[in-house]
């Protein structure tokens, strides 16, 4: 039983991982229609941002996190304007092929520069055990569910209330519409690169004391993340988060009682079964994130 | 005129591993090898390109086909002891019938999600390949795989192999010219133009889509029968993701639904790292950048250098 809550528990950790990811890739695709092939490469190279900062530089964790969230954060506005506004008029070929292109750029740069060994980071949450009625974790679990309820929350706030968030909600159902009733469309979509990207520095941030940071980490999570925006109807964030954490969970059980080696092939399995009864996802498809 | 011209080509093609032994008799090994890699790649870009550049499709599943093709035909001549000539039809059907059941719930999606969707297809046969290791004996690569023999002919030596080479390009190439030119060619680009349209004059998008999707993968198959019949060794790494960016950067450096862009590239693509010299990683970050300012810059790659006139491709 308790071996049961412990994949639980690991579940909901990857599914807090796959959640923020998959935020990142449904609020760009709601935006401004393009799908991020490089975001798990954004994850990637928040996880090393981390690691300077917390390792190298000795930084207290939480500031250490927080400085990793910003630092993708510029990183995801530096990446809009470098490489993604160049592309938003052509077609989704390009757009695709370009932003493949960067990760796989990234993904080697990453290894000539920091090496394939992958970097451990353990925090004094990561290495202290907590035991509630028998199930063991790390205390850095339920921090990781907790920071990223608080996230969720933070961000459904931002986009129902704050101006820039209904901007964005405006410009995911009617891009024309905005531009003309004054909304700076390119504005909103550099602001919406930045806090995709701040949430993947973020995610990092949370989840690297628990598992490692490595360059390849970028692909499979890319496609975990996607296929949980898939699964949860293309570009509907709730959707989407929900999916992330059935995911998780789904491929944390089946690590624990079908196949370790087997667990990345869950999220595709998932994926191609939803597809085939609910081609539009399991929640649906609506107008706009 | 025109005859003589394909004539001179092909009896200089033929001719190549005399003329490489007459001009650089020290290197001649080296050489071959790479005009054999050179070819097999060309073969596997055309089929690719069959997919992308012909119905518009953007799969990202041919290391898989390649990989189900070569292990196919690897495990059944080296486990069953078939010949080459049962092997090589085995690896070409089961990546085809593969191609075709995964077809079915991948054309479902459209543009990205298919793209993510073979990813996931190709990330997850080469994670079967690396862990069913009583089967294709995982990260210890299937080893003495057979050179081919097709009753007395035996292929063993480069000049063989790189005519093997010459002759798959060539029957993919004439494949590829026969598929994209005639009635079919035609519905195939009417459904990558526009799929309303084509439906509209009843051109079934997703039964040409199979089409080329089923028929790209079998000749991926092939490819990678010959391919592991050549270098003799398959390991799951042959099946990484990183083909398919190989692939892509090949048929765009050319450019995509031309044959001879798609040769030109695969060309250029191998010739690169000799040039370039360097360490692998080097090289995917040069391939990184090199297909980011491409497809920016020049959807129409070197074709379009040598057209020098706007082409109507929609990719």
């Amino acid at each position: 039983m308790s071996d049961l809550l412990e994949q639980l528990v690991h579940g909901l950790t990857l599914g807090s991982l796959y959640a923020m990811v998959a935020t990142g890739l449904a609020l760009m695709f709601g935006v401004v229609r393009l799908v991020n092939f490089a975001h798990g490469e954004f994850y990637m190279l928040g996880g090393y941002a981390f690691w300077y900062a917390y390792a190298e530089l000795g930084l207290p964790y939480p500031v250490a996190g927080l400085a990793a969230a910003a630092a993708m954060g510029v990183f995801g506005l530096a990446y809009e304007r470098g490489v993604i506004r160049s592309i938003l008029a052509r077609t989704w070929h390009v757009q695709l092929i370009a932003t493949l292109a960067t990760s796989i750029t990234l993904t080697n740069l990453a290894i000539l520069v920091f090496g394939t060994q992958p970097k451990e980071v353990p925090t004094t949450l990561s290495s202290t055990i907590a035991d509630v009625g028998g199930v063991r974790m790390a205390w850095q679990r339920p921090l990781v569910l907790v920071a990223a309820v608080i996230i969720f929350a933070g961000l459904e706030w931002f986009v129902t209330r704050a101006k820039l968030g209904k901007a964005m909600r405006a410009m995911s159902q009617n891009r024309e519409a905005c531009a003309v009733v004054g909304v700076d469309v390119q504005r909103v979509a550099l602001a919406t690169f930045g806090i995709s990207a701040a949430l993947a520095g973020g995610a990092a941030a949370l989840v690297s004391p628990l598992f490692n940071i490595f360059p390849d980490v970028g692909a499979l999570l890319t496609l975990k993340a996607f296929a949980a925006v898939i699964v949860g109807g293309f570009g509907y964030v709730r959707g989407a988060i929900a999916a992330a954490f059935l995911i998780g969970l789904a491929e944390s059980l089946a690590a624990g009682y079908v196949s370790y080696a087997y667990k990345d092939a869950i999220a595709f399995v998932v994926m191609v079964a939803v597809l085939l009864v609910r081609p539009q996802g399991l929640f649906g498809r609506r107008i706009g994130i | 005129m025109r005859a003589v011209r394909w004539t001179v080509g092909a009896a200089f093609l033929v001719a190549v591993p005399w003329i490489v032994a007459a001009a650089v008799p020290g290197q001649q090994r080296y050489v071959l090898h790479v005009l054999i890699f050179t070819a097999l790649y060309g073969a596997l870009a055309l089929s690719y390109d069959l997919i992308v550049g012909h119905v518009g499709s953007l799969s990202l599943a041919h290391p898989a086909f390649f990989g189900i093709g070569a292990y196919t035909a690897a495990l059944l001549a080296t486990e069953v002891g078939w010949p080459f000539a049962a092997a090589l039809p085995a690896g070409i059907a089961m990546a085809g019938l593969v191609a075709l059941a995964m077809g079915v719930p991948m054309f479902r999606l459209t543009e990205h999600s298919f793209a993510m969707g073979t990813l996931g297809f190709a990330l997850v046969t080469q994670i079967v390949a690396t862990n069913w290791v009583d089967f294709t004996r995982g990260p210890l690569c299937v080893t003495g795989i057979p050179k081919p023999q097709l009753g007395s002919l035996r292929i063993a030596t480069l000049p063989a192999f790189y005519w093997m080479g010459l002759a798959t390009v060539g029957g993919v190439g004439l494949l590829y010219h026969g598929l994209t030119t005639f009635r079919l060619g035609r519905a195939f680009h009417a459904v990558r133009d526009n799929e309303t349209l084509a439906s509209a004059a009843s051109i079934h998008p997703l039964k040409y889509r199979m089409i080329a999707f089923v028929i790209g993968g079998a000749v991926a198959g092939g490819v990678g029968t010959l391919y592991v019949s050549y270098v003799g060794v398959l390991c799951p790494g042959e099946l990484a993701v990183s083909l398919s960016v190989n692939l892509l950067v090949m048929i765009f450096l050319g450019g995509v639904g031309s044959l001879r862009g798609v040769l030109v590239g695969a060309a250029a693509f191998t010739a690169l790292p000799e040039i370039l010299r360097m360490a692998p990683t080097w090289r995917m970050v040069i391939y990184g950048l090199l297909l980011l300012i491409i497809v920016i810059r020049a959807p129409d790659g070197l074709e379009g250098v040598i057209r020098r006139r706007p082409s109507s491709s929609g990719a």
